[in-house]
């Protein structure tokens, strides 16, 4: 039967322990401690997640990893989404371990990963720039140097987990003016000189800065001037577990809103007795029913080794009309309660702006998958 | 195991190419034929055609058993010979009648197999619904169609009307109160009615999308009384809407045509958008433009999964462990999509879309029909029905 959208047993067993482990361990007041936080993230849950394998579910196993399939991690992110979970698990291994872990030397694999996987280290990347593009235009920070030892000038924004990170992963132009060719990757020491960080107050709450560097050391991640496709895999794999996160998130705004709809009295009846509430209601489902179909079959090229940019552009550009619409309908059910801080819906909502954004928008995604597609099958 | 890749066996693969090799000699590349759009009688006498050759290959009975003219061949089979047909705009037998043969197939008795199945497997046997009333639209069940037994006879009285496609048709599946104190779903049942018998009545209703509909006047229509297909008055959770509006053979579901076709369209369109300047530059490089062909081609792909997810949970479920959920949610956003997705090729394309044929017309007039079919998306119930459906029965919400 080569037609079926279930997990094997295997996928199963691991979002049904992380559900039940981020019900348990991450209750919404959680996030809310973790919002604007100094600390950036709770250290107990990662060393938690590092206990149960998570961080290093997609290392190599001599490099303390699990190899894990992509669809297992899927499951974990349906879970981190559905609770808000204030975790650096996308920023630190879905994308900078994962980086790590496709282009390292095997000294920075060895000196990176293994800590990253036992919690003990955070490698978070730094790509945009002021600009705000996700193309490979959106690259300019200039690095010059040869060998192991270059300097970078210019600046990133919205780079996750600064205060946390032991290295950053800084996306840069070595050569060239705005293509593929001539982006390369460095390890920058973000406690190193030449390198001065400001923290950006955002929408989300979440733990995220500008940096500048300043004639900054960086040492070379992978082929120098010819980074840009690993570099663009990796962030189309994590963007598809961002719209995982998506996906349980808009089950539990889902669940939020049907309960509140069913409970509130207005008229002499339930609000949700009325079709225009109904209507709402059901525009929160097919949202996210659409994000999770398209998220999952991106999540099955990419296991099955398939070429997955296209299929992972419509998810992330799905995710990110989802993040908005199904919020934005969720604030329609609830009215006056849905604005205030003490209900839990605003978590959602504030944090989906970022997931929004993050790793291209609906414009940058939709405009990716057309350069990809010149006929359906 | 999540696996969206249909044929991923060699022996699926040359099933595949048997079917396009068929198709290639059957049905020339660039022909369409939408039965439920067109009164073309050339196009209808080709399609026919059609379909008796397909019948000769035993593919419409495909999945059905092989005691009653069916090929005993498995859904996936079925899956695969349907994306290629609609692939290349070839007609797949009508949906109403593969409706019905699947409800024979599952209630019918040995003697009604024996007689309605070989007709609709040859492809012979033209099948109408007889279920829309004036009166009863997405309140189906609000119908006042009667029927009482007489003897060995059933007497049927009342009018259906948006029969598509009707008047092509010999027999008609027809749904009447046979419990004349019932209300609602109860006391509903279905008859195989044949259209010949006196007492029944047709006259045209013209769509707006060249094709004919018509209302079905029933005047004491005497029927013999094994035409009730099913049990008497169970017809509704029976026959096909208890079990969340889609219908199946021995095997699964048949596949909804539209999921497929809305691919060929899209992909005529993609091309027309390549090849087609303006300003000097293809219409495919204008960013305006390629924002709306992303959001059109995300939709056609969901479309697909949602057909990909609703088969492969028939097959391994059933259709009544389906609940209403998806069924409904995956409609609701299907009859929202179509007609944002023809007015969208519209807006693409520009003021010559309107022009019908002829020289000027625009990929030879096919956006201009999509537009008008579009409004064809009530058929099998509104997409406001379907969210009601899925905000009460899926989500809980009150009634």
């Amino acid at each position: 039967m080569a037609i079926d959208l279930t997990f094997n047993e295997e996928q199963q067993l691991i979002q049904n322990t992380a559900r039940e482990f981020f019900a348990k361990r991450c209750p919404p007041d959680l996030a809310r401690k973790y919002e604007n936080s100094e600390d950036e993230f709770p250290r107990e849950i990662w060393r938690e997640m590092a206990d149960l394998g998570w961080l290093g579910m997609n290392f190599p196993a001599e490099y303390d990893g699990l190899e894990c399939s992509f669809l297992d991690m899927y499951g974990l992110y349906v879970e981190m989404g559905r609770t808000v979970a204030p975790t650096p698990h996308l920023e630190a291994v879905a994308l900078g371990g994962a980086l790590v872990a496709r282009l390292g030397s095997d000294a920075q694999k060895r000196a990176l990963l293994p800590k990253i996987a036992a919690g003990e280290a955070l490698a978070t990347l730094a790509f945009l720039e002021p600009d705000g593009l996700y193309g490979p235009e959106g690259v300019t920070l200039a690095a010059t140097g040869a060998g192991s030892a270059y300097k970078l000038s210019g600046v990133k924004v919205l780079v996750p987990y600064v205060r946390s990170a032991e290295r950053l992963v800084v996306a840069a132009r070595t050569s060239g003016t705005s293509a593929e060719a001539g982006v390369s990757l460095f390890l920058v020491d973000p406690n190193g000189a030449g390198v001065s960080v400001e923290r950006t107050a955002n929408t989300g709450g979440y733990p995220l800065y500008a940096v500048s560097f300043d004639g900054a050391a960086g040492e070379p991640l992978g082929p120098v001037d010819a980074a840009w496709d690993a570099l663009h895999e990796v962030m189309m794999q994590a963007a598809v577990l961002q719209s995982a996160m998506v996906v349980g998130a808009g089950e539990r705004v889902l669940d939020i809103s049907v309960g509140y709809a069913k409970d509130r009295v207005q008229f002499g009846v339930p609000i949700g007795k009325h079709q225009a509430v109904q209507y709402l209601c059901t525009d929160i489902a097919i949202q996210g029913q659409v994000t999770r179909l398209l998220a999952l079959h991106a999540a099955w090229k990419i296991d099955s080794g398939q070429p997955f940019i296209r299929e992972a552009a419509l998810a992330k550009a799905q995710a990110s009309k989802a993040a908005a619409a199904m919020t934005f309908a969720a604030h329609e059910v609830h009215a006056g309660i849905g604005f205030m801080k003490d209900y839990d819906l605003q978590l959602y909502t504030l944090r989906g702006k970022h997931w929004e954004f993050n790793l291209g928008d609906q414009r940058h995604h939709f405009d990716l998958a057309m350069r990809q597609t010149t006929r359906l099958a | 195991m999540v696996d969206f890749c249909p044929d991923d066996t060699p022996e699926l693969k040359a099933w595949r190419m048997e079917v396009r090799g068929f198709l290639e000699e059957h049905w020339p590349v660039g022909k369409v034929f939408d039965y439920d759009y067109d009164e073309d009688e050339a196009r209808w006498k080709e399609g026919r055609d059609f379909w008796i050759k397909v019948g000769k290959k035993g593919w419409t009975a495909l999945t059905w058993s092989k005691d009653y003219y069916g090929l005993g061949r498995s859904a996936i089979e079925k899956w695969i010979l349907h994306e290629e047909l609609n692939a290349c705009g070839a007609p797949v037998y009508p949906v109403i009648g593969l409706a019905v043969a699947g409800a024979i197939l599952r209630l019918g008795t040995h003697e009604q197999r024996r007689q309605h199945l070989k007709g609709i497997a040859e492809g012979t046997v033209l099948w109408g619904e007889g279920y829309t009333e004036p009166s009863a639209g997405s309140d189906l069940a609000s119908l006042t169609t009667r029927a009482h037994r007489d003897g060995d006879f059933w007497v049927l009285n009342g009018q259906k009307t948006l029969g598509t496609a009707a008047h092509h048709c010999t027999w008609m599946s027809v749904l009447a109160r046979t419990d004349p104190d019932s209300v609602k779903h109860n006391g509903i049942s279905c008859f195989l009615v044949p259209l010949d018998t006196p007492g029944i009545q047709m006259l045209p209703l013209h769509n707006m999308a060249d094709g004919q509909q018509n209302q079905t006047f029933f005047e004491n229509v005497r029927i013999p009384a094994d035409c009730l297909l099913g049990e008497e008055g169970n017809a509704w959770n029976q026959v096909w809407f208890g079990i969340g509006g889609d219908n199946l053979d021995n095997a699964g579901p048949i596949p909804d045509p539209h999921q497929f076709r809305v691919m060929r369209m899209l992909n005529e369109t993609l091309r027309y958008c390549r090849e087609t300047t303006r300003g000097g530059i293809p219409l495919s490089d204008d960013p305006v433009i390629r924002l709306k062909l992303g959001e059109l081609v995300a939709g056609v792909e969901t479309m697909k999964l949602m057909a990909f997810e609703t088969y492969s949970d028939a097959i391994q479920s059933g259709a009544r462990g389906r609940g209403a959920m998806r069924p409904n949610l995956n409609q609701a956003y299907y009859k929202e999509f179509w007609p944002h997705l023809a007015q969208t090729y519209m807006e693409i394309v520009g003021p010559l879309a309107q022009i019908k044929g002829g020289k000027w017309a625009q990929l030879e007039g096919q956006f201009e029909r999509y537009f008008r079919a579009s409004f064809g998306n009530h058929a099998g119930g509104t997409a406001q029905l379907k969210r009601m459906v899925l905000a009460t029965r899926g989500l809980g919400l009150p009634r």
